[in-house]
């Protein structure tokens, strides 16, 4: 369990993170989502004690980090894949992390093991890939087997084999109950990986949701596609919908039910050859939370103010 | 709530005492890089090397040197003339060993495994302090050994148990620990490796012509300067003239060199405690 209350951390004039409170519960994957600086580093880092809030408090199973004796056995954690010094070995890299623990020297084979780089673990750091790195701090987190785990973007740099097996593990340790707190900024990745979401936008909660309410609250009416769009369209805009053709040729229908749009169209005799309730993905209901919350925004000339 | 997640109690002693891992962890850490073997290897290659040549043209030189230049044979100075490079070395060493930690980011790493910072820094500290001072030391001493041999070729050299031999043997030893240390101490302050190795050769060497500007006020700047430390505790035989006025005595001399310890530690520890 990771609890943040309350939790504020100023840089002189900047405010990295906003009174941002929220739980993270075992047995599921949280995503922790939110556009480019907007605080998730600064709560992790926070979460582990390496930085100190200006107030507020970030405790992990009801305590804070910095006071618990041998942590990597309570909270694994994997910050910045780039964090290692390059002139060391994999496997010295992670035995001088496992012996300030007191973890035994195999617990270092097995998780090489896990994570693929048994056959590299004598190879200085300094030529591995960014995969490589993210394998290599994806093995350090495992380390102490902690019922707590953090990973801040972990599937940057990994081949397409990689974000499947990062997934996999990801699900296979919550499903032993830990807790599984996960950064990223790839919604796909999001939507197949967390079972719960925290989105946040310059430093403050914008979302707390499951994932299936998440996407059932920005889900967008009703598509649907006949060969008589216009009149069908007509009908609708009469019953006091909002309709919107689609470049396909499909109508996005809202203010109306899936029911209501059905009987409309058989009442004034129209085909139907498709109606569903559209599903908005991830990646819309991210854009859309954190629309007014983007601290870095691209600008592109003559689409300014289309929203 | 699970076991573990007991506070446990604090007290000063735990805030900077390092458990075994921790320190095995330091330990590990100073081994399985080059630059540490590269660091030692050229540091003991130049001191031995140097050594050796301004030993030996010594005592090719003695049957042709003047009664002025006899008079001003240094057995010691001359063997550890390479040393110089040493201190360099040794500096760069003890820079390295913890700024290269917050250069590559690793340190978020340690401090995620050892939250207490104190106990890391302490580890680091006692892990460099007995590497230097155990290598510097028989570096030291092998310099020592190897140029007293060339020089016995000519009944030129000089034994440990002779007047303050042993004495300046141990110093300069010492005085390589110290600026170790006190790279060290910058290095944990600046947390930069050019700026730190910077900022120790300045102390070292670039310091001597500044303490000098105060010459006509005071001899004290002067003589606090680590270049006149140095030169107050590896000479065997008082110095003479103006430059005499700038070395320190003894007394001070040691005084000083366990300030410089004490302040570079405790402002590298009072930084370390800060955020990363």
């Amino acid at each position: 369990m990771i609890e943040v209350h309350e939790l504020t951390k100023r840089y002189g004039p900047v405010t990295a993170v906003d009174r941002l409170s929220f739980t993270v519960r075992p047995g599921g994957v949280t995503g922790f989502l939110g556009p480019n600086g907007a605080g998730k580093s600064t709560t992790m880092r926070a979460i582990l004690g390496l930085d100190t809030p200006t107030s507020g408090r970030a405790l992990v199973n009801g305590v804070a980090y910095r006071t618990i004796d041998r942590p990597l056995r309570v909270v694994g954690s994997l910050l910045d894949a780039g964090a290692v010094h390059g002139g060391r070995s994999a496997r010295s890299h992670l035995e001088c992390l496992a012996v300030t623990n007191d973890l035994p020297r195999s617990r270092v084979g097995e998780v090489l093991e896990m994570t693929g780089l048994s056959g590299v673990a004598r190879k200085r750091v300094g030529g591995f890939s960014l995969g490589m790195r993210q394998r290599l701090g994806i093995a350090a987190a495992l380390l102490g087997d902690p019922p707590i785990l953090m990973f801040d973007e972990p599937v940057n740099g990994l081949d397409p084999e990689g974000v499947v097996w990062a997934r996999d593990l990801m699900r296979s340790l919550a499903a032993e109950g830990r807790t599984v707190l996960v950064s990223s900024h790839l919604m796909s990745e999001m939507a197949l990986t967390a079972d719960h979401l925290i989105v946040i936008g310059r430093g403050a909660l914008i979302a707390d949701a499951g994932m299936a309410d998440l996407l059932r609250s920005s889900s967008d009416g009703v598509l649907v596609r006949t060969p008589q769009s216009r009149r069908l369209a007509d009908l609708l805009t009469a019953e006091g919908a909002r309709v919107v053709a689609e470049p396909d040729g499909g109508l996005v229908v809202t203010g109306l039910t899936v029911q209501a749009v059905s009987r409309v169209a058989a009442a004034g005799g129209v085909e139907i050859h498709e109606l569903a309730r559209r599903q908005a993905s991830l990646e819309e209901a991210y854009l859309r939370l954190t629309d007014t919350a983007v601290q870095y925004r691209a600008t592109t000339p003559g689409t300014r103010g289309t929203r | 709530m699970t076991a573990h997640s007991f506070p446990p109690r604090r007290t000063a002693l735990r805030t900077f005492l390092p458990g075994r891992g921790v320190l095995r962890s330091e330990w590990m850490k100073l081994r399985s890089v080059r630059s540490t073997y590269l660091s030692v290897l050229l540091a003991s290659v130049l001191a031995v090397v140097l050594g050796a040549l301004a030993t030996s043209s010594d005592a090719n030189e003695w049957a042709t040197m003047s009664a002025q230049d006899r008079a001003r044979f240094d057995p010691l100075g001359d063997s550890f003339v390479g040393l110089v490079f040493g201190e360099l070395a040794f500096g760069v060493l003890g820079v390295m060993a913890i700024s290269t930690e917050y250069r590559t980011g690793m340190i978020r790493a340690t401090f995620a495994a050892v939250p207490r910072r104190g106990q890391v820094y302490a580890a680091k500290a006692l892990v460099v302090g007995v590497v230097s001072l155990v290598l510097g030391m028989s570096l030291v001493f092998g310099t020592f050994f190897l140029g007293q041999a060339v020089l016995a070729s000519r009944h030129l050299e000089v034994h440990l148990g002779d007047p303050s031999v042993l004495r300046v043997v141990l110093s300069t030893g010492l005085h390589l620990f110290v600026v170790t240390m006190i790279g060290f101490g910058l290095g944990a302050l600046l947390r930069h490796s050019a700026g730190a190795i910077a900022a120790l050769v300045a102390m070292l060497w670039l310091a001597y012509p500044l303490g000098r500007i105060f010459d006509q006020v005071s001899y004290l700047p002067s003589r606090v300067l680590l270049f006149n430390i140095a030169d107050a505790i590896t000479r065997t035989r008082p110095a003479t003239g103006r430059p005499a006025l700038r070395i320190p005595s003894l007394e001070l001399a040691y005084t000083s060199l366990a300030l410089y310890l004490v302040v570079f530690l405790a402002l590298g520890a009072l930084r370390v405690v800060r955020d990363v």
